[in-house]
């Protein structure tokens, strides 16, 4: 069943298939072993081409919107100055509440894998499921009533949003360390901790990796929504464009959060590679 | 007015409300399965094919959703028409991605042993490979399922069909006496879909998986 949620899971992104995991079946072995097989020059190639098509893209939003004749609406909008405020509240919101995911989540999903704590496993695995589906505008909309609106509210609203999915990766990442390593380690007289810091976590890394990446990606578009409770961010552009009819605005309102999430993804694709244990 | 109060007296734009969301997860899910399934099919012996497909609709993920649906009205509109687009996109990853890693991980001896009874290849994709997928295929239209549903929520931005109306309308009427409430319609009554929708899957898994995989878990 595990396994089975991990390779399902949409957010284990490729790394979670097979990478790391030793339980997960063979099955999921299959994609990445086609991956690896090209040379290095080409994975190095491919690692060029996010920020070389984000490029691309921001270059020719630039050429179009410089082609439009702004009015004074979108003026106001689209100028350097507004852009950057907007791109720094949507990241500084993005990487808060990230680093708030990491510091509640994986803690607890370390203590939720432990053997004693396996009741409570498959709770946490429907919740996480069914979590999912829970609206994140109608949590950003419950927290405006119990906090009111701003910065705080839409963290509270981030944070709450994505704390499961990690929660789970970690978990099931720890709980698939092969039991015969854990074992083995155990023959050689380390104690429950050192096996839970030099092994089961160790080999846990890219799973957990796997899942703050999609979970930041995940944030990344959901802080647009931030904008519904004035927290700022991209979303605000959006929002405007659509309410004052003037479709640029909107356009470039979406298209930099879509490349900030590209960028996000990319960013966290390297981080695995780097962060990787070197065994695997 | 309390909250169940809120949900008897407007019973009627509730429920119509609910219907309408059920319907638009319906319709794009089962669009997404065909394509996605289908996609998997075709694309799971070739791996640059294969690779491209997941590398797409994993991209059309990683676009945000309130994003993906403001750069749709151009194209089709308010409504309808772009919640249904957008949710259909954003389906397809966890689909093909089972569907491929399902189809591929069929023990290939058992692949083997159906051309060596005189199967055709497509025959031993349709008899062999898809029945044995079907379990982790499954799983993967119902995790699209759950995430969609929530994503359809943000589609009452642009006019679309489904709860997310109630929750923008408790946001828009913020402070006033049933602001809470609507919000409180919108969201549980998601929610309640959720599950749903997931015991709709757990019961087409019991009667579709074949009985040889059923009694392995």
């Amino acid at each position: 069943m595990a396994a089975d949620t991990l390779t399902a899971d949409i957010l284990g992104s490729e790394a979670s298939e097979g990478a790391g995991v030793p339980g997960a079946p063979e099955t999921a072995g299959a994609l990445t072993a086609d991956r690896a097989r090209p040379s290095r020059r080409a994975a190095r190639l491919r690692l060029l081409l996010t920020p070389a098509a984000v490029c691309a893209v921001l270059a020719a939003l630039y050429a179009w919107v410089s082609a439009q004749d702004l009015d004074s609406i979108e003026q106001r909008s689209l100028n350097p100055s507004v852009i950057l405020t907007k791109a720094a509240e949507h990241l500084e919101m993005t990487l808060a509440a990230t680093a708030l995911v990491v510091v509640i989540a994986i803690p607890l999903g370390i203590v939720a894998s432990r053997s004693r704590n396996r009741i409570a496993t498959p709770v946490i695995l429907t919740a996480a499921n069914l979590g999912q589906a829970v609206p994140c505008i109608g949590l950003l909309v419950l927290c405006t009533f119990l906090m009111g609106v701003g910065f705080q509210t839409a963290l509270v609203g981030l944070v709450a949003y994505s704390v499961l999915p990690v929660l789970r990766n970690t978990m099931v990442g720890v709980q698939q360390v092969d039991p015969a390593l854990v074992e083995a380690a155990r023959g050689m007289g380390m104690t429950r901790g050192q096996v839970l810091r030099r092994v089961e976590l160790r080999l846990a890394v890219p799973a957990i990796l796997a899942g703050l990446r999609t979970a930041l990606v995940l944030t990344v578009g959901v802080a647009t929504l931030g904008a519904f409770v004035a927290a700022g961010g991209f979303g605000e552009l959006i929002i405007n464009g659509l309410k004052l009819n003037r479709m640029p605005v909107t356009v470039v309102g979406g298209v930099l959060t879509a490349c900030i999430a590209f960028l996000i993804d990319w960013l966290g694709a390297l981080a695995e590679n780097v962060l990787r244990p070197r065994g695997l | 007015m309390n909250f169940s109060e809120y949900v008897v007296s407007r019973w009627d734009t509730l429920s119509l409300a609910a219907a309408e969301h059920v319907l638009a997860v319906a319709i794009a899910i089962g669009v997404a399965a065909l394509v996605g399934i289908g996609t998997g099919l075709l694309v799971h012996e070739t791996p640059k094919a294969r690779n491209a497909s997941l590398a797409l609709s994993a991209a059309i993920l990683t676009v945000p959703s309130l994003a993906l649906l403001t750069l749709l009205i151009p194209l089709t509109g308010l409504g309808w028409g772009s919640t249904l687009v957008a949710l259909t996109a954003y389906a397809l990853l966890p689909i093909i991605r089972n569907t491929v890693t399902g189809l591929n991980g069929v023990d290939a001896t058992t692949v083997e042993a159906g051309r060596g009874m005189g199967m055709s290849r497509a025959r031993v994709l349709m008899k062999v490979q898809l029945p044995l997928a079907w379990p982790l295929i499954l799983t993967g239209v119902r995790v699209s399922t759950q995430m969609i549903i929530g994503i359809a929520a943000i589609a009452a931005y642009v006019d679309g069909p489904g709860l997310g109306t109630q929750i923008f309308e408790g946001l828009s009427r913020l402070g006033s006496v049933n602001a809470l409430n609507a919000t409180l319609a919108g969201t549980l009554g998601i929610v309640v879909i959720a599950v749903l929708f997931d015991l709709f899957f757990y019961a087409v898994r019991q009667l579709t998986v074949p009985r040889g995989l059923r009694v392995r878990h």
